[in-house]
């Protein structure tokens, strides 16, 4: 894991002190609402329906057993004794009183954590494959690249106040869990012929109003060149992104207007000034940053496949969260975890102080002290010996975190919706509540196979709806929660860009929701041949049989 | 009264607050070289205007990034050094953010406090990447050794 040097606390430090005097001088009315609205956003706080909220950058998702202790203890202190898993690998308190934000940075600052850039029109946070350097069909583990990514975006003199806010994804494995297609900038790792390093840059990737898969600008860029593409990127887009309409602002507006061709050439007349200049990357700094992600010393284990197989016998609900909440490690003898934050009744990535605790304490006894937040808003224990599953499986399922559910239907991605949200149109958590008691069978579920419902409560897309293979999006009709629902989205994998799903017509009533989506399942159950995933099936036999059943008059 | 804040020394990083001057500023459709120039943020640099004999330019509003990438455009690829001035919604938590893109002053809005404005020119003893005023990124002038 990344750990600071005097370099990133002095500053961090720094950041604090100056949070801390802009909001005193907020509090002291020498700033007015506005102005400290630009000034709070850049250290994630955002004021809410209800309350503030303060969103905590987790690096590219990674966090230490100590910084989740430390994370629960700020939910204990400054809020209500829990916190939110957000869809961009990020931690959000609901409840933190505006005046003690300087303190919970402090806090946050004391285990090498911030706010910082966790909101307003400006880099935020990098995302990644939440199974990194863990995952087996990884080629390059990532993280020394986000986290450059990440110095570099830190207070950029240059590119803090953008036309809108601005998101990087960064994956180096063959399945795209980071969904890099759907960002601003996308970009895949993977080794050349000389089993060098490059990355492929896509661009103009987003959900939000104007669903976008982003278009390649470049493929085989030399790890040296990261920083001053990024950078001729990121000027074309600061000068020349449209800021008179939030809605046209972000950058795969202005790809679309110019065209990818027309952007590449403005990306390239930029470029051509900044190119092996001082920005460069040195072997000394990638080194650096490589070092900080040395892989675990990880033990020679025996082989565990007939004594797991034994385990999973004796035990059927041990065996079903393995088949679906395990993955396999790139280690031999070790497998990476998935903890699902999706039990019925809570909503989809809310975990208490006690369960942050209790995945602290896990990781820290059998995954090195690391662990993961992922972007389906569930925990992961990246390093775990597969003798140590069984023991892991029992403890999490005394602290409400052993759902067998990952990739299932009732693994719900969804924004915090109009319970919280100032933005929200409509309500997105008691329709993920709804869904999850209405098909809580396991043996239902688990015949639908994989299965992504994505759930969002405006167009801003925060649950990812475009790219849910089912989509739900939250609509004001003159005053009341409508719900229109889109198929056959998904956010890319095995080597294959993310597709926007298909609105299938009229939005619903919220009542109505449940018995939509049982429609939907009758209609794939009866149409897919043996063993065809839901998006599979969707892909051959089209939008139209869905739309026929759904829309179908009653009498 | 609208002040000026302006860099009095600029290896000690000094600045103060003077009293605003008034250039005729020239827009860059009647600007002759020799004299001072002002321009909107969405204006193409020029490799003439480093001939003039101080550049403004103007912010629409504070959050409008657009004025930091001409200053830097100004300063590091035309190689202008005169007096580099950011007018128009000129914010003080901005002004950071100007000086490292290039802008050696700054005309500040009766609405603003001059103290606070001094008081927030440089929050930061160092940053991560590369500017004007510091055109190595950290990498490259700070040992950096793991743990270091």
């Amino acid at each position: 894991m990344y750990q600071y040097d005097k370099f990133d606390h002095t500053f961090v430090a720094e950041r604090v002190a100056h949070y801390r005097a802009q909001t005193l001088r907020y509090l002291d009315g020498k700033l007015s609402e506005d102005e400290f609205l630009q000034l709070r956003l850049r250290n994630g706080l955002y004021v809410q329906r209800l309350a503030p909220m303060l969103r905590v950058a987790v690096p590219y998702g990674t966090l230490s057993s100590d910084q989740l202790r430390m994370l629960a203890a700020i939910a204990r202190k400054y809020d209500r004794g829990y916190g939110h898993l957000s869809t961009r690998q990020n931690m959000q308190y609901n409840w933190p009183e505006l005046a003690e934000v300087p303190d919970i940075l402090e806090d946050l600052a004391s285990v090498e954590m911030h706010a910082i850039q966790t909101s307003g029109n400006c880099i935020r946070n990098v995302t990644t494959d939440e199974f990194s350097g863990a995952a087996l069909d990884e080629s390059v583990d990532v993280r020394p690249y986000c986290e450059i990514l990440r110095q570099w975006s830190t207070s950029h003199p240059e590119f803090d106040w953008l036309p809108r806010k601005f998101k990087i994804a960064v994956t180096g494995a063959t399945e795209d869990r980071a969904a890099i297609t759907v960002h601003d900038i996308g970009i895949r790792a993977h080794r050349d012929d000389q089993d060098q390093i490059v990355f492929d840059i896509f661009v103009g990737g987003g959900l939000g109003r104007t669903p976008v898969v982003g278009v390649l600008m470049i493929s085989g860029l030399p790890v040296e060149h990261l920083l001053t593409y990024v950078e001729a990127i990121m000027r074309v887009y600061n000068r020349f992104g449209r800021r008179d309409n939030k809605y046209r602002a972000r950058i795969k507006i202005l790809v679309r207007a110019l065209t990818a061709d027309g952007f590449r050439d403005r990306i390239d007349e930029e470029w051509m000034h900044l190119k092996s200049g001082p920005s460069t990357l040195t072997q000394d700094e990638v080194d650096r940053m490589r070092l900080h992600f040395t892989p675990p010393k990880f033990d020679t284990l025996p082989d565990f496949t007939d004594a797991l197989a034994q385990q999973r016998l004796a035990e059927p609900e041990f065996s079903r969260w393995v088949k679906h909440n395990v993955t396999p490690h790139k280690a031999p003898g070790y497998a990476v975890v998935t903890l699902s934050t999706k039990v019925t009744g809570i909503p989809p990535g809310d975990v208490s102080d006690e369960q942050m605790d209790c995945v602290a304490d896990w990781a820290e006894a059998w995954s090195f002290s690391e662990l993961r937040i992922s972007h389906e808003q569930n925990f992961v224990i990246p390093h775990v010996a597969q003798n140590k599953l069984l023991e892991l499986w029992g403890a999490a399922r005394a602290a409400g975190m052993g759902a067998s559910n990952k990739g299932l239907l009732t693994d719900i991605i969804c924004c915090p919706g109009g319970d919280y949200c100032s933005l929200a149109n409509a309500k997105s958590i008691p329709v993920a509540e709804s869904i999850q008691r209405r098909f809580d069978d396991y043996d239902y579920q688990h015949d639908l196979h994989e299965l992504d419902i994505n759930i969002s409560g405006c167009m801003n897309a925060c649950g990812h709806h475009h790219v849910g293979h089912i989509g739900i999006l939250g609509v004001d009709k003159k005053g009341a929660e409508f719900y229109q629902i889109s198929l056959g989205g998904h956010s890319g994998h095995s080597g294959i860009g993310a597709t926007l799903g298909q609105i299938v017509g009229p939005s619903f009533a919220r009542r109505d929701v449940n018995d939509v989506i049982n429609k939907i399942f009758d209609v794939y159950l009866a149409n897919r041949t043996q063993e065809e995933h839901f998006l599979n099936c969707f892909k051959r036999i089209g939008l139209e049989p869905f739309k026929e059943s759904i829309y179908a008059s009653s009498d | 009264m609208p002040v000026l804040i302006k860099q009095t020394n600029q290896t000690q990083g000094e600045w103060s607050v003077a009293p605003l001057d008034q250039p005729k500023w020239q827009s860059s459709d009647t600007w002759s070289k020799g004299t001072p120039l002002i321009l909107q943020v969405d204006e193409e640099p020029a490799s003439e205007y480093v001939e003039a004999s101080a550049i403004a330019i103007e912010f629409p509003a504070f959050i409008d990034g657009r004025g930091l990438s001409l200053a830097v455009l100004l300063r590091s690829r035309f190689d202008f050094t005169g007096e580099l001035r950011a007018v128009g919604a000129v914010h003080e938590d901005i002004l950071h953010y100007m000086v490292r893109c290039g802008f050696d002053s700054f005309e500040l809005g009766d609405d603003r406090d001059a103290d606070i404005a001094l008081a927030q020119i440089a929050p930061y003893s160092d940053h991560y990447q590369a500017s004007v005023v510091n055109p190595e990124p950290a990498f490259r002038r700070v040992n950096r050794g793991h743990n270091a």
